[in-house]
Protein backbone atom coordinates (compact mmCIF):
# COMPACT_ATOMS: atom_id res chain seq x y z
CA UNK A 1 0.00 0.00 0.00
CA UNK A 2 2.34 2.20 0.94
CA UNK A 3 4.65 1.57 -2.48
CA UNK A 4 1.46 2.64 -4.43
CA UNK A 5 0.65 5.80 -2.35
CA UNK A 6 4.22 7.18 -2.53
CA UNK A 7 4.80 5.30 -5.98
CA UNK A 8 3.21 6.46 -9.61
CA UNK A 9 -0.06 7.74 -7.91
CA UNK A 10 1.98 10.48 -5.81
CA UNK A 11 3.63 11.91 -9.08
CA UNK A 12 0.53 10.89 -11.42
CA UNK A 13 -2.21 13.01 -9.60
CA UNK A 14 0.05 16.41 -9.68
CA UNK A 15 1.45 15.89 -13.17
CA UNK A 16 -2.27 14.90 -14.75
CA UNK A 17 -3.39 18.58 -12.75
CA UNK A 18 -1.04 20.37 -14.53
CA UNK A 19 -1.74 18.51 -18.02
CA UNK A 20 -4.99 18.67 -17.66
CA UNK A 21 -5.26 22.46 -17.16
CA UNK A 22 -3.12 23.04 -20.62
CA UNK A 23 -5.43 20.91 -22.27
CA UNK A 24 -8.83 22.73 -21.13
CA UNK A 25 -6.99 26.20 -21.15
CA UNK A 26 -4.79 26.37 -24.00
CA UNK A 27 -4.94 23.41 -26.74
CA UNK A 28 -9.60 23.14 -26.41
CA UNK A 29 -9.77 26.97 -26.97
CA UNK A 30 -7.68 26.59 -30.18
CA UNK A 31 -8.64 23.71 -32.30
CA UNK A 32 -6.41 22.79 -35.42
CA UNK A 33 -7.24 22.10 -38.71
CA UNK A 34 -10.94 20.32 -39.19
CA UNK A 35 -11.75 21.54 -35.83
CA UNK A 36 -10.08 19.01 -34.17
CA UNK A 37 -8.59 19.63 -31.05
CA UNK A 38 -5.12 18.35 -30.05
CA UNK A 39 -4.86 16.00 -26.70
CA UNK A 40 -2.69 16.97 -24.65
CA UNK A 41 -2.96 14.50 -22.11
CA UNK A 42 -3.41 11.61 -24.40
CA UNK A 43 -0.10 11.95 -26.00
CA UNK A 44 1.29 12.06 -21.95
CA UNK A 45 -0.68 8.97 -21.23
CA UNK A 46 0.99 7.40 -24.30
CA UNK A 47 4.57 8.71 -23.63
CA UNK A 48 4.23 6.92 -20.44
CA UNK A 49 3.33 3.96 -21.91
CA UNK A 50 5.54 4.13 -24.35
CA UNK A 51 8.34 4.93 -21.71
CA UNK A 52 7.13 2.40 -19.00
CA UNK A 53 5.42 -0.61 -20.61
CA UNK A 54 1.92 -1.58 -21.39
CA UNK A 55 0.82 -2.51 -17.97
CA UNK A 56 2.11 1.11 -16.92
CA UNK A 57 0.72 2.85 -19.60
CA UNK A 58 -2.83 1.62 -19.24
CA UNK A 59 -2.54 2.50 -15.59
CA UNK A 60 -1.33 6.18 -16.35
CA UNK A 61 -4.59 6.09 -18.86
CA UNK A 62 -7.12 5.03 -15.95
CA UNK A 63 -5.72 7.62 -13.95
CA UNK A 64 -5.37 10.16 -16.53
CA UNK A 65 -8.41 8.90 -18.15
CA UNK A 66 -10.51 9.22 -14.57
CA UNK A 67 -9.24 12.99 -14.15
CA UNK A 68 -10.15 14.20 -17.73
CA UNK A 69 -13.81 12.63 -16.95
CA UNK A 70 -14.51 14.27 -13.22
CA UNK A 71 -13.52 17.04 -14.87
CA UNK A 72 -15.44 17.50 -17.28
CA UNK A 73 -19.02 16.19 -18.76
CA UNK A 74 -18.34 12.46 -19.77
CA UNK A 75 -19.21 9.22 -18.03
CA UNK A 76 -17.20 8.36 -15.30
CA UNK A 77 -14.38 5.82 -16.84
CA UNK A 78 -15.54 6.20 -20.33
CA UNK A 79 -12.31 8.76 -20.91
CA UNK A 80 -10.29 6.41 -18.65
CA UNK A 81 -10.97 3.32 -20.67
CA UNK A 82 -10.24 5.02 -23.78
CA UNK A 83 -6.94 6.17 -22.33
CA UNK A 84 -6.13 3.26 -20.82
CA UNK A 85 -6.49 1.20 -24.84
CA UNK A 86 -4.01 3.86 -25.87
CA UNK A 87 -1.34 3.55 -23.33
CA UNK A 88 -1.18 -0.17 -22.98
CA UNK A 89 -1.17 0.18 -26.75
CA UNK A 90 1.72 2.44 -26.90
CA UNK A 91 3.34 0.14 -24.09
CA UNK A 92 4.18 -2.89 -26.87
CA UNK A 93 6.73 -0.95 -28.08
CA UNK A 94 8.65 -3.13 -24.99
CA UNK A 95 7.66 -6.08 -26.20
CA UNK A 96 10.46 -5.81 -29.35
CA UNK A 97 12.94 -3.99 -27.32
CA UNK A 98 13.58 -2.95 -23.34
CA UNK A 99 14.77 0.75 -24.38
CA UNK A 100 12.99 1.93 -27.58
CA UNK A 101 15.00 3.96 -30.18
CA UNK A 102 13.18 8.21 -29.97
CA UNK A 103 11.49 6.90 -33.20
CA UNK A 104 10.06 4.10 -32.27
CA UNK A 105 8.49 4.85 -29.33
CA UNK A 106 6.76 7.70 -31.73
CA UNK A 107 5.29 5.25 -33.68
CA UNK A 108 3.94 3.32 -31.14
CA UNK A 109 2.53 6.96 -29.51
CA UNK A 110 0.63 7.07 -32.82
CA UNK A 111 -0.86 4.06 -33.12
CA UNK A 112 -1.38 4.23 -28.80
CA UNK A 113 -3.01 7.82 -29.57
CA UNK A 114 -4.98 6.56 -32.25
CA UNK A 115 -6.82 3.52 -30.66
CA UNK A 116 -6.82 6.23 -27.52
CA UNK A 117 -9.21 8.52 -29.44
CA UNK A 118 -11.11 5.93 -31.44
CA UNK A 119 -11.82 3.87 -28.71
CA UNK A 120 -13.77 6.98 -27.30
CA UNK A 121 -16.59 7.28 -29.87
CA UNK A 122 -16.98 3.72 -29.98
CA UNK A 123 -17.20 4.02 -25.97
CA UNK A 124 -19.69 6.21 -26.33
CA UNK A 125 -22.00 4.07 -29.12
CA UNK A 126 -21.90 1.27 -26.70
CA UNK A 127 -22.92 3.41 -23.25
CA UNK A 128 -25.67 4.89 -25.40
CA UNK A 129 -24.56 8.22 -26.23
CA UNK A 130 -25.29 7.92 -30.25
CA UNK A 131 -24.08 10.46 -32.42
CA UNK A 132 -20.35 10.99 -32.78
CA UNK A 133 -19.25 7.87 -35.06
CA UNK A 134 -19.25 9.65 -38.24
CA UNK A 135 -16.87 10.49 -40.73
CA UNK A 136 -14.95 13.48 -39.04
CA UNK A 137 -13.47 10.48 -37.35
CA UNK A 138 -11.57 10.27 -40.25
CA UNK A 139 -9.52 13.83 -39.35
CA UNK A 140 -9.60 13.59 -35.81
CA UNK A 141 -8.21 10.43 -35.21
CA UNK A 142 -5.03 10.72 -37.53
CA UNK A 143 -4.35 14.58 -36.93
CA UNK A 144 -4.83 13.07 -32.68
CA UNK A 145 -2.23 10.73 -33.11
CA UNK A 146 0.32 12.77 -35.03
CA UNK A 147 0.58 15.34 -32.04
CA UNK A 148 1.06 12.22 -29.95
CA UNK A 149 3.66 10.88 -32.10
CA UNK A 150 5.43 14.34 -31.99
CA UNK A 151 5.51 15.08 -28.50
CA UNK A 152 6.58 11.79 -27.64
CA UNK A 153 10.01 12.35 -27.81
CA UNK A 154 9.40 15.42 -25.13
CA UNK A 155 7.00 13.95 -22.64
CA UNK A 156 8.40 10.53 -22.74
CA UNK A 157 10.84 11.56 -19.98
CA UNK A 158 8.23 13.33 -18.00
CA UNK A 159 6.32 10.22 -18.60
CA UNK A 160 8.93 7.55 -17.42
CA UNK A 161 9.24 10.21 -13.97
CA UNK A 162 5.60 10.46 -13.67
CA UNK A 163 5.22 6.63 -13.14
CA UNK A 164 8.42 6.04 -11.59
CA UNK A 165 10.77 4.19 -14.36
CA UNK A 166 14.37 4.37 -14.24
CA UNK A 167 16.07 3.62 -17.99
CA UNK A 168 18.00 0.80 -18.07
CA UNK A 169 21.93 0.87 -17.60
CA UNK A 170 23.32 -2.14 -19.78
CA UNK A 171 26.36 -3.74 -18.75
CA UNK A 172 28.98 -5.68 -20.23
CA UNK A 173 28.18 -9.34 -19.31
CA UNK A 174 31.30 -10.58 -16.93
CA UNK A 175 33.12 -13.41 -18.61
CA UNK B 1 2.50 -2.44 -7.51
CA UNK B 2 3.52 -3.68 -11.02
CA UNK B 3 5.52 -6.36 -9.99
CA UNK B 4 3.25 -8.04 -7.64
CA UNK B 5 0.82 -7.80 -10.23
CA UNK B 6 0.99 -9.65 -13.84
CA UNK B 7 0.03 -7.89 -16.97
CA UNK B 8 -3.12 -9.37 -17.70
CA UNK B 9 -4.15 -8.54 -14.48
CA UNK B 10 -3.54 -5.50 -14.61
CA UNK B 11 -5.06 -4.51 -17.39
CA UNK B 12 -8.38 -6.99 -16.86
CA UNK B 13 -8.67 -4.53 -13.56
CA UNK B 14 -8.75 -1.23 -15.36
CA UNK B 15 -11.14 -2.37 -18.04
CA UNK B 16 -13.98 -4.16 -15.12
CA UNK B 17 -13.23 -0.50 -13.21
CA UNK B 18 -14.14 1.56 -15.59
CA UNK B 19 -17.43 -0.46 -16.91
CA UNK B 20 -17.69 -0.08 -13.40
CA UNK B 21 -17.68 3.10 -12.79
CA UNK B 22 -19.78 3.59 -16.38
CA UNK B 23 -22.60 1.98 -14.98
CA UNK B 24 -22.65 3.55 -11.48
CA UNK B 25 -22.20 7.12 -12.99
CA UNK B 26 -25.13 6.37 -15.82
CA UNK B 27 -27.43 5.65 -13.24
CA UNK B 28 -26.76 8.97 -11.44
CA UNK B 29 -24.61 8.60 -8.34
CA UNK B 30 -24.40 11.14 -5.46
CA UNK B 31 -20.92 10.34 -4.60
CA UNK B 32 -19.49 10.39 -8.38
CA UNK B 33 -21.48 14.36 -8.57
CA UNK B 34 -20.36 15.33 -5.08
CA UNK B 35 -16.53 13.75 -6.20
CA UNK B 36 -16.47 16.11 -9.77
CA UNK B 37 -17.54 19.28 -7.36
CA UNK B 38 -14.96 19.01 -4.94
CA UNK B 39 -12.52 18.05 -8.63
CA UNK B 40 -13.48 21.30 -10.07
CA UNK B 41 -12.60 23.07 -6.93
CA UNK B 42 -9.06 21.66 -7.33
CA UNK B 43 -8.68 22.66 -10.34
CA UNK B 44 -9.43 25.82 -10.22
CA UNK B 45 -6.43 27.38 -9.20
CA UNK B 46 -4.77 25.15 -11.67
CA UNK B 47 -6.45 26.63 -14.44
CA UNK B 48 -6.19 29.58 -13.61
CA UNK B 49 -2.25 29.65 -13.26
CA UNK B 50 -2.21 28.16 -16.83
CA UNK B 51 -4.57 31.04 -18.28
CA UNK B 52 -2.57 33.68 -16.44
CA UNK B 53 0.66 31.99 -18.35
CA UNK B 54 -0.33 31.32 -21.79
CA UNK B 55 -3.25 34.70 -22.07
CA UNK B 56 -0.64 36.72 -22.48
CA UNK B 57 1.13 34.55 -25.33
CA UNK B 58 -1.59 34.32 -26.76
CA UNK B 59 -2.47 38.12 -26.95
CA UNK B 60 0.75 38.59 -28.44
CA UNK B 61 0.62 36.00 -31.27
CA UNK B 62 -2.53 37.03 -32.26
CA UNK B 63 -1.69 40.89 -32.25
CA UNK B 64 1.25 39.78 -34.36
CA UNK B 65 -0.69 37.45 -37.21
CA UNK B 66 -4.43 38.71 -36.55
CA UNK B 67 -4.55 42.50 -36.46
CA UNK B 68 -5.20 43.13 -40.26
CA UNK B 69 -8.28 40.82 -39.96
CA UNK B 70 -9.29 41.88 -36.73
CA UNK B 71 -9.45 45.31 -38.32
CA UNK B 72 -11.46 44.65 -41.41
CA UNK B 73 -13.81 42.92 -39.28
CA UNK B 74 -14.98 45.69 -36.98
CA UNK B 75 -15.05 47.91 -39.48
CA UNK B 76 -17.91 45.08 -40.98
CA UNK B 77 -19.40 45.23 -37.66
CA UNK B 78 -19.43 48.64 -37.14
CA UNK B 79 -21.77 48.51 -40.53
CA UNK B 80 -23.88 45.78 -39.48
CA UNK B 81 -24.84 47.51 -36.32
CA UNK B 82 -25.96 50.55 -38.19
CA UNK B 83 -28.11 48.46 -40.80
CA UNK B 84 -29.51 46.65 -37.17
CA UNK B 85 -30.39 49.58 -35.55
CA UNK B 86 -33.55 50.07 -37.59
CA UNK B 87 -34.33 46.92 -37.26
CA UNK B 88 -34.33 46.83 -33.43
CA UNK B 89 -36.79 49.75 -33.17
CA UNK B 90 -39.27 47.69 -34.99
CA UNK B 91 -38.77 44.58 -33.06
CA UNK B 92 -38.92 45.96 -29.38
CA UNK B 93 -42.20 47.33 -30.75
CA UNK B 94 -43.50 44.21 -31.79
CA UNK B 95 -42.33 42.49 -28.80
CA UNK B 96 -44.21 44.79 -26.44
CA UNK B 97 -46.96 44.30 -28.50
CA UNK B 98 -46.44 40.33 -28.07
CA UNK B 99 -46.28 40.54 -24.27
CA UNK B 100 -49.51 42.52 -24.19
CA UNK B 101 -51.34 39.68 -26.25
CA UNK B 102 -49.73 37.20 -24.40
CA UNK B 103 -51.22 38.65 -21.19
CA UNK B 104 -54.37 39.43 -22.65
CA UNK B 105 -54.75 35.82 -23.37
CA UNK B 106 -53.11 34.56 -20.03
CA UNK B 107 -50.27 32.54 -21.92
CA UNK B 108 -46.94 31.94 -20.68
CA UNK B 109 -43.65 33.33 -22.38
CA UNK B 110 -40.03 33.41 -21.94
CA UNK B 111 -40.12 37.34 -20.69
CA UNK B 112 -41.68 35.38 -17.40
CA UNK B 113 -38.87 33.96 -16.24
CA UNK B 114 -35.59 35.49 -14.89
CA UNK B 115 -32.01 35.73 -16.19
CA UNK B 116 -28.58 35.33 -14.67
CA UNK B 117 -25.49 36.57 -17.04
CA UNK B 118 -22.70 34.26 -17.07
CA UNK B 119 -19.60 34.38 -19.23
CA UNK B 120 -18.10 31.36 -20.69
CA UNK B 121 -14.69 30.19 -19.48
CA UNK B 122 -13.88 26.80 -20.56
CA UNK B 123 -14.87 24.53 -23.70
CA UNK B 124 -14.91 20.95 -23.80
CA UNK B 125 -11.63 19.80 -24.27
CA UNK B 126 -12.45 16.63 -26.16
CA UNK B 127 -13.15 16.59 -29.72
CA UNK B 128 -16.41 14.29 -29.08
CA UNK B 129 -18.51 16.62 -27.07
CA UNK B 130 -19.93 19.69 -27.64
CA UNK B 131 -20.28 21.75 -24.21
CA UNK B 132 -19.01 24.50 -22.91
CA UNK B 133 -18.34 25.82 -18.62
CA UNK B 134 -19.42 29.06 -17.79
CA UNK B 135 -18.98 30.60 -14.95
CA UNK B 136 -22.52 30.83 -12.68
CA UNK B 137 -23.75 27.22 -10.81
CA UNK B 138 -25.97 26.22 -8.20
CA UNK B 139 -25.23 29.67 -5.79
CA UNK B 140 -26.47 31.64 -8.63
CA UNK B 141 -29.88 29.35 -8.60
CA UNK B 142 -28.76 27.53 -11.62
CA UNK B 143 -30.23 24.15 -11.73
CA UNK B 144 -30.07 20.76 -14.38
CA UNK B 145 -32.05 21.77 -17.39
CA UNK B 146 -32.03 24.64 -17.56
CA UNK B 147 -31.86 26.51 -21.27
CA UNK B 148 -28.90 29.03 -22.30
CA UNK B 149 -29.29 31.61 -24.62
CA UNK B 150 -27.19 34.50 -25.96
CA UNK B 151 -27.90 37.92 -27.83
CA UNK B 152 -29.29 35.81 -30.94
CA UNK B 153 -31.02 32.70 -29.34
CA UNK B 154 -30.88 29.18 -27.71
CA UNK B 155 -27.44 27.94 -27.16
CA UNK B 156 -27.96 25.11 -25.23
CA UNK B 157 -29.07 23.19 -21.95
CA UNK B 158 -26.85 22.83 -18.24
CA UNK B 159 -26.09 19.16 -17.87
CA UNK B 160 -24.33 19.74 -14.83
CA UNK B 161 -24.40 22.29 -11.90
CA UNK B 162 -21.13 22.70 -9.05
CA UNK B 163 -21.68 25.41 -7.07
CA UNK B 164 -19.92 27.87 -8.95
CA UNK B 165 -20.01 26.84 -12.43
CA UNK B 166 -21.91 24.69 -15.12
CA UNK B 167 -21.54 22.55 -18.04
CA UNK B 168 -23.82 23.85 -20.48
CA UNK B 169 -24.61 20.88 -23.84
CA UNK B 170 -25.08 23.04 -26.76
CA UNK B 171 -27.25 22.60 -28.86
CA UNK B 172 -25.26 21.17 -31.98
CA UNK B 173 -24.37 18.43 -29.74
CA UNK B 174 -25.88 14.71 -31.11
CA UNK B 175 -27.33 14.24 -27.43
CA UNK B 176 -29.20 17.20 -27.28
CA UNK B 177 -32.83 17.72 -28.82
CA UNK B 178 -35.64 20.39 -28.05
CA UNK B 179 -39.19 20.57 -28.75
CA UNK B 180 -39.65 23.05 -31.36
CA UNK B 181 -41.96 24.98 -33.22
CA UNK B 182 -41.60 26.09 -36.90
CA UNK B 183 -43.72 29.70 -37.78
CA UNK B 184 -44.26 30.26 -41.44
CA UNK B 185 -46.11 32.45 -43.43
CA UNK B 186 -48.76 30.87 -45.73
CA UNK B 187 -48.70 33.01 -48.28
CA UNK B 188 -49.66 31.14 -51.06
CA UNK B 189 -52.79 32.48 -53.13
CA UNK B 190 -55.22 30.40 -52.02
CA UNK B 191 -59.21 30.46 -51.45
CA UNK B 192 -58.45 31.23 -47.69
CA UNK B 193 -56.99 34.17 -48.37
CA UNK B 194 -59.19 37.22 -48.72
CA UNK B 195 -58.65 40.65 -50.48
CA UNK B 196 -58.75 43.54 -47.69
CA UNK B 197 -58.07 46.49 -50.79
CA UNK B 198 -59.30 46.49 -54.60
CA UNK B 199 -58.26 50.22 -56.30
CA UNK B 200 -58.72 50.51 -60.22
CA UNK B 201 -56.45 52.84 -61.50
CA UNK B 202 -56.03 53.98 -65.34
CA UNK B 203 -53.09 56.14 -67.30
CA UNK B 204 -50.56 55.15 -64.13
CA UNK B 205 -47.53 54.17 -66.23
CA UNK B 206 -46.63 50.38 -64.82
CA UNK B 207 -43.46 50.53 -63.46
CA UNK B 208 -44.52 53.72 -61.62
CA UNK B 209 -47.44 51.75 -60.16
CA UNK B 210 -45.35 49.21 -59.41
CA UNK B 211 -43.13 50.61 -57.13
CA UNK B 212 -45.49 52.54 -55.51
CA UNK B 213 -47.91 50.14 -54.08
CA UNK B 214 -46.85 48.34 -51.28
CA UNK B 215 -49.39 45.23 -52.53
CA UNK B 216 -48.46 40.92 -52.18
CA UNK B 217 -50.04 40.80 -55.45
CA UNK B 218 -50.70 42.86 -58.82
CA UNK B 219 -52.87 41.92 -61.60
CA UNK B 220 -52.84 44.10 -64.57
CA UNK B 221 -55.77 43.62 -67.34
CA UNK B 222 -55.64 45.41 -70.61
CA UNK B 223 -58.74 45.57 -72.51
CA UNK B 224 -59.55 45.63 -76.12
CA UNK B 225 -60.66 48.43 -77.12
CA UNK B 226 -64.86 48.75 -78.45
CA UNK B 227 -65.30 49.63 -82.33
CA UNK B 228 -65.74 52.90 -83.85
CA UNK B 229 -63.75 54.39 -80.33
CA UNK B 230 -59.95 56.57 -80.54
CA UNK B 231 -57.36 55.09 -78.77
CA UNK B 232 -56.67 56.16 -75.41
CA UNK B 233 -54.28 58.34 -74.53
CA UNK B 234 -50.79 57.08 -73.55
CA UNK B 235 -48.76 58.15 -71.09
CA UNK B 236 -44.38 58.87 -71.68
CA UNK B 237 -42.13 57.53 -69.27
CA UNK B 238 -39.76 59.93 -67.96
CA UNK B 239 -36.34 59.88 -69.51
CA UNK B 240 -37.52 57.22 -72.08
CA UNK B 241 -38.11 59.40 -74.98
CA UNK B 242 -40.12 56.98 -77.48
CA UNK B 243 -41.56 54.64 -74.60
CA UNK B 244 -44.93 55.03 -74.12
CA UNK B 245 -47.39 52.59 -72.03
CA UNK B 246 -50.92 52.14 -73.29
CA UNK B 247 -53.55 53.41 -70.89
CA UNK B 248 -54.34 50.36 -68.24
CA UNK B 249 -56.68 48.85 -65.90
CA UNK B 250 -55.03 47.88 -62.66
CA UNK B 251 -56.08 45.83 -60.26
CA UNK B 252 -54.17 45.98 -56.74
CA UNK B 253 -55.50 43.76 -53.77
CA UNK B 254 -53.35 42.93 -50.76
CA UNK B 255 -53.61 39.30 -49.14
CA UNK B 256 -52.87 38.95 -45.20
CA UNK B 257 -50.56 35.95 -44.76
CA UNK B 258 -52.01 33.26 -42.37
CA UNK B 259 -49.37 32.14 -39.76
CA UNK B 260 -49.03 28.38 -39.67
CA UNK B 261 -47.18 26.85 -36.78
CA UNK B 262 -45.71 23.44 -36.91
CA UNK B 263 -44.37 21.47 -34.30
CA UNK B 264 -41.47 18.63 -34.00
CA UNK B 265 -38.24 17.78 -32.17
CA UNK B 266 -34.71 19.50 -33.32
CA UNK B 267 -31.84 17.33 -32.81
CA UNK B 268 -27.98 18.16 -32.66
CA UNK B 269 -25.58 16.33 -35.18
CA UNK B 270 -22.40 17.11 -34.12
CA UNK B 271 -20.03 20.58 -34.65
CA UNK B 272 -20.53 22.36 -37.36
CA UNK B 273 -23.39 20.94 -38.89
CA UNK B 274 -27.09 21.91 -39.28
CA UNK B 275 -29.57 20.73 -36.98
CA UNK B 276 -32.39 18.23 -37.91
CA UNK B 277 -35.81 18.88 -37.22
CA UNK B 278 -38.26 15.60 -37.48
CA UNK B 279 -42.02 16.87 -37.21
CA UNK B 280 -44.52 15.06 -35.51
CA UNK B 281 -46.78 15.42 -37.91
CA UNK B 282 -44.39 13.84 -41.23
CA UNK B 283 -46.15 16.14 -44.01
CA UNK B 284 -45.56 19.18 -42.61
CA UNK B 285 -42.32 19.53 -43.89
CA UNK B 286 -43.77 18.41 -48.21
CA UNK B 287 -46.36 21.20 -47.37
CA UNK B 288 -46.03 24.36 -45.32
CA UNK B 289 -42.23 24.61 -43.87
CA UNK B 290 -39.79 26.43 -46.18
CA UNK B 291 -36.21 27.22 -46.13
CA UNK B 292 -35.73 30.69 -44.44
CA UNK B 293 -38.36 29.88 -41.79
CA UNK B 294 -37.97 30.95 -38.15
CA UNK B 295 -37.66 27.86 -35.89
CA UNK B 296 -38.12 29.04 -31.79
CA UNK B 297 -38.80 26.60 -28.71
CA UNK B 298 -41.99 25.24 -28.42
CA UNK B 299 -42.57 25.29 -24.71
CA UNK B 300 -45.53 23.53 -23.39
CA UNK B 301 -45.09 20.49 -20.23
CA UNK B 302 -42.52 18.55 -21.61
CA UNK B 303 -40.73 21.37 -23.24
CA UNK B 304 -37.20 21.65 -22.18
CA UNK B 305 -37.43 25.55 -22.31
CA UNK B 306 -40.52 28.41 -22.69
CA UNK B 307 -42.17 29.05 -25.41
CA UNK B 308 -40.46 31.67 -28.11
CA UNK B 309 -36.85 31.87 -27.38
CA UNK B 310 -35.35 31.49 -31.21
CA UNK B 311 -33.40 29.16 -32.21
CA UNK B 312 -32.64 29.21 -35.80
CA UNK B 313 -33.49 29.11 -39.29
CA UNK B 314 -34.37 26.16 -41.74
CA UNK B 315 -31.59 26.38 -44.23
CA UNK B 316 -32.37 23.04 -45.70
CA UNK B 317 -35.53 20.85 -47.05
CA UNK B 318 -34.51 17.74 -48.25
CA UNK B 319 -37.24 15.15 -49.98
CA UNK B 320 -36.58 12.11 -49.72
CA UNK B 321 -37.08 9.02 -52.01
CA UNK B 322 -39.37 6.68 -50.25
CA UNK B 323 -40.49 8.54 -46.90
CA UNK B 324 -43.23 10.97 -46.92
CA UNK B 325 -40.97 12.96 -44.62
CA UNK B 326 -38.57 15.38 -45.58
CA UNK B 327 -35.04 16.17 -44.32
CA UNK B 328 -35.21 19.49 -42.62
CA UNK B 329 -31.59 21.54 -41.58
CA UNK B 330 -31.59 24.28 -39.57
CA UNK B 331 -28.78 26.16 -38.45
CA UNK B 332 -28.60 28.01 -35.05
CA UNK B 333 -28.72 31.67 -34.82
CA UNK B 334 -26.20 31.62 -32.39
CA UNK B 335 -22.45 31.61 -33.06
CA UNK B 336 -21.33 28.72 -30.64
CA UNK B 337 -17.83 29.19 -31.88
CA UNK B 338 -17.77 32.32 -30.32
CA UNK B 339 -19.61 32.27 -27.30
CA UNK B 340 -18.73 34.69 -24.36
CA UNK B 341 -21.42 36.40 -22.26
CA UNK B 342 -24.54 34.41 -22.23
CA UNK B 343 -27.83 34.06 -19.87
CA UNK B 344 -28.89 30.86 -18.09
CA UNK B 345 -32.87 31.21 -18.41
CA UNK B 346 -34.29 30.39 -14.83
CA UNK B 347 -37.24 27.95 -16.18
CA UNK B 348 -37.04 24.60 -14.18
CA UNK B 349 -38.71 22.25 -17.28
CA UNK B 350 -40.31 19.13 -16.09
CA UNK B 351 -37.45 16.51 -14.44
CA UNK B 352 -39.20 13.76 -16.87
CA UNK B 353 -37.77 15.54 -19.95
CA UNK B 354 -34.66 16.92 -18.46
CA UNK B 355 -34.12 12.71 -17.92
CA UNK B 356 -34.95 12.20 -21.84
Amino acid sequence: MRSIVLGPLLRLVPVGLVALSIQRVVFAAHPVFHDVKLQFVLALVVAAGAGGGADRGAVAGFVLGLMYDISGNTPLGLMALAYGLGGMTAGYVHSFTPDPQWWLASIFAFFGAAVGEAAIPVAEVITGENGWLTSEVKWTIPIVAGFAALMCPLLMPVGRWMMGVKRKKWKAMLE
Amino acid sequence: MFSSLSRRRVILLVVLTCVLLITLDKRGNPVIDRTRGVFARIIQPFDTATRAISLPIERAWNGVTNYDDVERENEALRDQIEHMKGNDVEARSAVLEYRELLKLNQLTSKFQFDTVAAQVVGESPSNFQNTVEINVGSRQGVAVGMPVTDGAGLIGRITKVFPTRSIVLLLTDPEFSIQAQVLTADDAPTGTSSPTESTTLSGIPISDLTSSTTSTSTTTTTRPLPEGLEPLPTTTVAGQPGATTPAQSTTTSTTTPEVVRETGLLEGQGADKPMLLRFVDTNSSNSNVKVGAIVDTAGGNSGLAPQGIPIGIITKVERQTGSSASRVEVTPNASLKRLNFVAVVLYVPNQDAVGK
